[in-house]
């Protein structure tokens, strides 16, 4: 199995760096690319199996979409081919439709997968967690961004909330989805923190993986829920 | 108008504060709300002392501002600071009101204002500080901070040009900002360089400013800190005014290397983080104007103060508290790297570090654990690791994800309970790294030390 991360080097705020740490515990025997920002990444030319992509700040986030934007007709094969990639936090915008940077005064064009539009104000941060119900089983989660998407997600969206905001903060629906491409702006560590959704995620590529430290991972994880569940817990 | 309400604003804002002391309160933030609520634009309009110094950054503002008081208080100047209280606008304020007179005027000649990095907008732009020392810029909690180049945004665009800077050459993101036609100068290390490349947890700066490219490093002390360069355009670290050329652990003395030439200063801390802590202040210092004679005299007589680190012998054990301040990652890691680091092979760091209290009024974000590098919690001289709290089950997670044999960790929810957990067989050296605003559970596990040693020695 080979897993590609994008930009790890500085596409890795808020823990999301410790997710491909976490596949790479789950996965001992993968190869793992670390595409820099100055490489040409893998899947231009080859088929990797899983992609992941993290958090980064604005000007990154330019700079990301400006790179991958003369990649965009491959990554949209991949997508409708059934590659499972991953974004969180903010790296998900990156597939919307246009992002307008209030504080910079800045508008661009994102890859345009979603019919979705990006709002960044450097002095509008929401931060929040997020309890999810997802397949058979929970998702938990955190939230801390300057962006808030608009469009309608309800097609595609990646979750519905059970505590918590969707794609923006009079949504309930998170997170985008298409195919195996999944969005959300739950940022840091959403696989060791919710390890059954790692194991579904591993699972899209035909390959069944228990999720590393696994006893560990499930008692944090249960306690989370419990905690989420209580209503006085601030979401 | 203005200044009538200015006027308004500081007489009832003093009247708040005598009464708050007379209740026996602090008296160090509620005066400067106060005040901002009857005149907003208040800080346009209080004179301040003379001389106004701004201390920020992420890591490293307290001490610095407690070193710099304290000189400069030994040395016969009178200081106004904000270090018991509250470093946002409303204790900058505070601060600025108490040594206020009534007519308006400052009673004291120096300020030394320690200031929250997302606090620069609502401050810099009235108070203009004329020195702004500024240690590092650095992953801090994601929920207030976000990432740097946020913090480097506002801490630039609050302040005016007028305000010299003293800044860490070593660190590439606060040594940028400067702009042009600013006057400043920059501090550093170049004892102990590491040798080569070690990798690092993350970095928050991994491109160069100037044209893009991924920098080269000469050496990385930790995170980003160390010396970069770029291969693709001429740009480099800043060259330091000021560099700690030799640190003399076994005589407690590091000497400064500078335009007055080398000089020696009482190594109050080895810890590296604390060494660049003493860079910055001597830095500022000599920048007033003290000589070595002066700025020595204060090393002499200063200390760390002890809720940031203290040691304790009881019985058989050694106890040391050391302060790790939760949701800021690379403060937390730089504590496990010096327990990692410390001499000894018979260690136990105890953590007590949790934000569970950030639900009262906020959500709690625990992802920070994940910025966190726990892998010095590997190193074999640590032989036990116990976490307590109510995050014990996540800090047993990162740690096992970041390599912690699990045969040696132990954890609990009930931080009394940690100390029977301790195998005093194999651990006498005991570390407890604690939050800042979990002082009583700190104090219950130092408590609970202390007899545990005084028991054993008895026992023996």
């Amino acid at each position: 199995m080979v897993i590609e991360i994008l930009f790890d080097e500085s596409c890795n705020l808020f823990g999301d760096g410790q997710n491909s740490a976490y596949l790479k515990a789950t996965l001992p025997e993968a190869q793992f690319i670390y595409t820099k920002i100055t490489d040409v990444p893998y899947f231009v030319e080859q088929d990797p199996d899983i992609i992941y992509i993290g958090s980064m700040s604005e000007s990154v986030q330019r700079r990301v979409i400006n790179k991958l934007m003369p990649y965009k007709e491959r990554l949209f094969a991949l997508v409708e081919k059934g590659t499972p990639i991953l974004a969180t936090g903010n790296a998900g915008e990156i597939f919307c439709k246009h992002i307008q940077y209030v504080t910079e005064e800045l508008e661009i064009d994102g890859l345009g997968i979603f019919d979705i539009n990006v709002k960044t104000d450097l002095f509008d941060r929401y931060n929040g967690k997020v309890l999810a119900d997802f397949e058979n089983f929970k998702l938990v989660g955190f939230r801390s961004q300057f962006s808030m998407l608009y469009g309608d997600n309800t097609d595609y969206a990646f979750t519905k909330v059970i505590r918590g905001i969707g794609i923006n903060r009079d949504s309930k629906l998170e997170g985008l989805r298409r195919n195996n491409l999944i969005c959300t702006h739950i940022l840091g560590p959403i696989l060791p923190l919710n390890p059954l959704f790692c194991e579904y995620f591993i699972a899209l590529t035909g390959t069944k993986a228990e999720a590393a430290h696994k006893e560990a991972a499930l008692s944090a994880y249960y306690q989370r829920i419990k905690e989420f569940e209580d209503p006085v817990v601030p979401c | 108008m203005k200044k009538i309400r200015y006027y308004f604003a500081l007489h009832v804002a003093k009247l708040a504060q005598f009464l708050m002391k007379l209740l026996g309160r602090n008296a160090t933030f509620l005066p400067g709300k106060i005040a901002i609520k009857l005149s907003p634009d208040f800080l346009k309009h209080l004179t301040p002392p003379k001389t106004v110094i701004a201390v920020t950054g992420t890591n490293g503002k307290t001490t610095v501002s407690n070193l710099l008081s304290s000189i400069l208080t030994q040395n016969g100047y009178s200081i106004t600071n904000n270090s018991f209280g509250s470093n946002v606008q409303a204790g900058v304020i505070s601060a600025l009101i108490e040594d206020t007179t009534i007519f308006g005027k400052p009673k004291k000649d120096i300020a030394v204002l320690e200031v929250d990095e997302r606090s620069s907008l609502l401050i810099y732009p009235d108070l203009k500080p004329d020195y702004l020392v500024c240690n590092n810029i650095m992953r801090d909690s994601l929920k207030r901070n976000a990432h740097t180049e946020f913090i480097q945004f506002i801490i630039s665009k609050a302040l005016p040009l007028s305000t010299k800077l003293v800044l860490n050459a070593d660190d590439i993101i606060s040594s940028s900002l400067k702009k042009d036609g600013q006057a400043c100068v920059y501090f550093g290390i170049s004892a102990e360089k590491p040798e080569g490349n070690i990798p690092q947890h993350i970095k928050d700066i991994v491109y160069c400013p100037e044209c893009g490219a991924i920098l080269e490093s000469e050496y990385v002390r930790y995170n980003h800190i160390g010396r970069h360069f770029c291969t693709a355009c001429q740009f480099q670290s800043e060259a330091p005014d000021y560099v700690i050329t030799e640190i003399d652990r076994e005589k407690d003395m590091f000497t400064i290397l500078s335009k007055d030439g080398e000089e020696k200063y009482n190594l109050i801390n080895d810890n590296i983080v604390n060494v660049y802590n003493f860079a910055a202040a001597i830095a500022l210092l000599k920048e007033l104007g003290l000589d070595h004679e002066q700025i020595a005299k204060g090393f002499s007589k200063t200390k760390i103060v002890k809720t940031r680190f203290e040691e304790i012998e009881s019985g058989n054990l050694k106890i040391t508290m050391l302060m790790a301040k939760g949701q800021n990652p690379i403060a937390c890691a730089r504590c496990y790297d010096y327990v990692a680091k410390v001499p000894g092979d018979n260690k136990c760091a105890i953590l007590v570090v949790d934000d569970k209290d950030d639900n009262i009024n906020n959500s709690e974000s625990t992802c920070w654990l994940y910025d966190c590098d726990y892998s010095a919690l590997a190193d074999p001289s640590i032989k036990q690791v116990i976490f307590c709290g109510p995050r014990c089950k996540d800090h047993l997670l990162r740690a096992l994800l970041a390599g912690v044999d699990e045969s040696k960790i132990s954890i609990t929810e009930d931080c009394s309970e940690s100390v029977n957990l301790l195998n005093t067989d194999i651990c006498q050296h005991i570390y407890v790294l604690h939050e800042l605003y979990r002082p009583e559970d700190a104090r219950t596990v130092k408590n609970g030390l202390i007899s545990l040693g005084k028991e054993t020695h008895h026992g023996n």
